[in-house]
């Protein structure tokens, strides 16, 4: 039943329909330390919330009740665990149940009830289909919602249905052209490609490696200066169980402060996509990885790597400078202990 | 633009806490208000000043929390018991000398029961399962001298679970990493003494990383800055007795830049302070060696003297208290 949040609706206390119920104040046995002080609606509601959990009444009423406390109140969680009873003794339609949850979810995105309420609901609809796009949506909003990504995992490890896992690339692929900068989003690949088993096509897993490796250098040259990206580029290497000096063709262009001079078009390395004109160079995580790349080598490279930290801590990454000392002061030890 | 601590000023803002009449926002967090009182004496504790609330008021109230058919306490009378409210009802008794009054068998008995098979923890009979609650189990079960009633194996195993690529930890296993979780983790492996599952090196870097060009810290990679950063980042790099890592002259200054003049802390500069963020920025302070403020445990967030004298001190490092 439709409740609109806007209209007004008279109190419970003047509703005959509700004369039955013994309403309960809000129990305060001392002088209330930090006292809340409610609404005339929220009390009301409340109050008659209180008073039929009391006499433990399950009943359609109850879920005008709970949802307009819920609507009141979203962090409310005796309210959404009560209502999520009610349903079932009631063996209410969820269908009807999830697509007001859909208007409320919308509204209140950052709560975890709203979240944890629509997985218990597809746990009994065996559903899931629909909340895919339902989190696609709800992401267009909020793209970054924390909650909203991790139900969306859940939903994919849950079912396990390949149908489901396939569009999934697609997806993130999407997310990413709206913006190559969201960390959730490319957290979810490095999720859905290597960290929930192995799906029908990418049993070669060389293959898959060296697609994503493709994808994310295409994404870093887009937009060199992206946390994220880099991140996720680690992320392969290391799973992959590969040196990072493999990459050092790729990523050297990005450490430099100037872009590189022109190459003649028909020389186009797919392997090695450029930064673009206007990339802000250097890129201070391409700096990183040639550091990294040099300190993995050793010997004379730890020279190269100093001075790389050097100019991070000194110029392009200052914030962090106390970090690229500690590096420095590592890399000698190594370094004497090496001489030694 | 403020470039010192407003103490007095805070210490008001904690006190009109409990006058205030006004706003709708103070209903809604019914859900949150023994969190909420945690929240309010801890900071007024590392401001010295933790007799700025009345004592035996605040006892009765968390008394009040309890949940008779549960075993454990609720945030607010007459709501379901909850993990979090059970930690922050254990932790103010601690700090106001009154543990006593907990029975601490059944708040045990409640606790283990909402480990799940996982070896996660729920927060309640609802069951949403989070890296928060694991921490808040761990910690209670500390303080509370039981600890040794935990599968720790389990408890270690799920956590190891949540740890991703980039050395972070997530909510659950497979959920993105964030600063908050990655101090829930660390905290938790701490306690355990387990901190040879951190990813060092990686976890290290990735929480460097949250520092942003204004000093403020960021969550995730590619955020904005928020004060409450200022605990969870520091805390954990405290504990991995890295803090040093961090620009502390920038972070200083971005957490004292917003504060409200009235008093309180806000997310970020400009915005309307809240006692969530008040906590966190004085806590991130106290950490960081700013002057005439209490010394803060980061694995329990509470002073440290008193998890001292509990004989639960760990390795951490916190930077040296300035004298000006």
């Amino acid at each position: 039943m439709d409740l609109p949040a806007e209209e007004e609706q008279p109190l419970y206390s003047q509703r005959p329909e509700w004369a039955d119920v013994v309403p309960l104040e809000q129990y305060e046995s001392v002088a209330p330390l930090a006292p809340i002080f409610y609404t005339d609606e929220y009390r009301d509601a409340t109050n008659y919330f209180r008073g039929i959990v009391k006499s433990d009444e399950m009943s359609p009423r109850v879920l005008e009740l709970t949802e307009n406390i819920i609507r009141q109140n979203p962090g409310h969680y005796s309210a959404w665990q009560y209502r999520y009873k009610t349903l079932m003794a009631l063996k209410s339609p969820l269908d009807d149940e999830l697509q007001l949850m859909d208007e409320l979810a919308i509204k209140h995105l950052k709560t975890y009830q709203v979240w944890h309420h629509r997985r218990l609901l597809v746990q009994q609809t065996r559903n899931p289909g629909p909340e895919l796009e339902f989190i696609a949506n709800s992401l267009q909003v909020d793209t970054k919602n924390y909650h909203t990504w991790s139900y969306r995992q859940w939903i994919l490890a849950y079912f396990n249905d390949d149908a489901l896992w396939s569009h999934e690339l697609d997806f993130v692929e999407k997310m990413l052209e709206s913006d190559v900068r969201n960390n959730s989003a490319w957290h979810h690949r490095f999720f859905v490609v290597f960290q929930s088993g192995v799906r029908n096509g990418d049993e070669d897993r060389d293959a898959v490696v060296r697609r994503e490796l493709a994808f994310v250098k295409e994404r870093i040259a887009i937009a060199p200066n992206n946390a994220s990206a880099w991140n996720y580029l680690r992320g392969v290497l290391d799973h992959a169980k590969m040196p990072y000096c493999e990459l050092q063709a790729f990523v050297l262009p990005y450490s430099l402060p100037q872009p590189p001079l022109d190459t003649p078009p028909e020389v186009v390395d797919l392997e090695s996509p450029l930064p673009s004109k206007d990339a802000q160079l250097p890129c201070v995580a391409a700096v990183e990885f040639m550091a990294d790349i040099h300190e993995a080598a050793g010997g004379g490279d730890l020279v190269k790597a100093t001075e790389l930290w050097k100019s991070l801590a000194n110029e392009h990454d200052t914030i962090r400078k106390r970090y690229w000392e500690f590096r420095i002061a590592e890399s000698l030890k190594t370094k004497s202990a090496g001489d030694g | 633009m403020t470039t010192s601590l407003l103490v007095p000023q805070h210490v008001a803002y904690i006190r009109a806490l409990g006058d205030s009449k006004h706003e709708l926002s103070y209903h809604l967090s019914a859900h949150l208000k023994i969190n909420a009182v945690y929240w309010s004496l801890t900071a007024l504790l590392i401001m010295g000043r933790g007799d700025a609330l009345d004592r035996d008021e605040m006892i009765e109230f968390v008394m009040s929390c309890w949940d008779e058919e549960a075993g454990a306490f609720s945030a607010h009378p007459d709501h379901d018991a909850h993990l979090r409210s059970t930690l922050s009802a254990i932790q103010i008794l601690l700090m106001q000398n009154a543990l006593n009054r907990v029975d601490v068998d059944r708040v045990v008995n409640y606790i283990l029961s909402l480990q799940q098979p996982s070896g996660s923890f729920a927060g309640d009979a609802f069951g949403e399962t989070d890296t928060r609650f694991l921490y808040c189990a761990v910690n209670a079960l500390s303080l509370l001298g039981k600890l040794d009633k935990l599968d720790v194996e389990k408890t270690v195993a799920y956590i190891r679970r949540c740890r991703n690529f980039d050395g972070g930890f997530g909510a659950v296993a497979g959920a993105e990493s964030h600063a908050s979780r990655v101090f829930v983790c660390v905290a938790a492996l701490a306690i355990l003494d387990r901190l040879d599952e951190v990813d060092q090196p990686t976890l290290y870097w990735w929480l460097s990383e949250r520092q942003l060009p204004n000093g403020g810290l960021n969550g995730r990679p590619e955020k904005l800055e928020d004060i409450c950063y200022s605990f969870w980042v520091s805390s954990a790099l405290s504990i991995l007795d890295k803090l040093t890592w961090i620009d502390s002259s920038e972070l200083e200054a971005f957490i004292l830049s917003a504060q409200a003049e009235s008093g309180g802390i806000a997310d970020r500069p400009g915005d309307r302070p809240d006692v969530f963020h008040t906590i966190f920025g004085l806590a991130g302070l106290s950490l960081l060696g700013y002057p005439a403020l209490v010394d803060l445990d980061p694995v329990y967030c509470m002073p440290a003297s008193i998890i001292e004298n509990l004989g639960l001190r760990k390795g951490w490092k916190a930077l040296q208290r300035r004298t000006s």
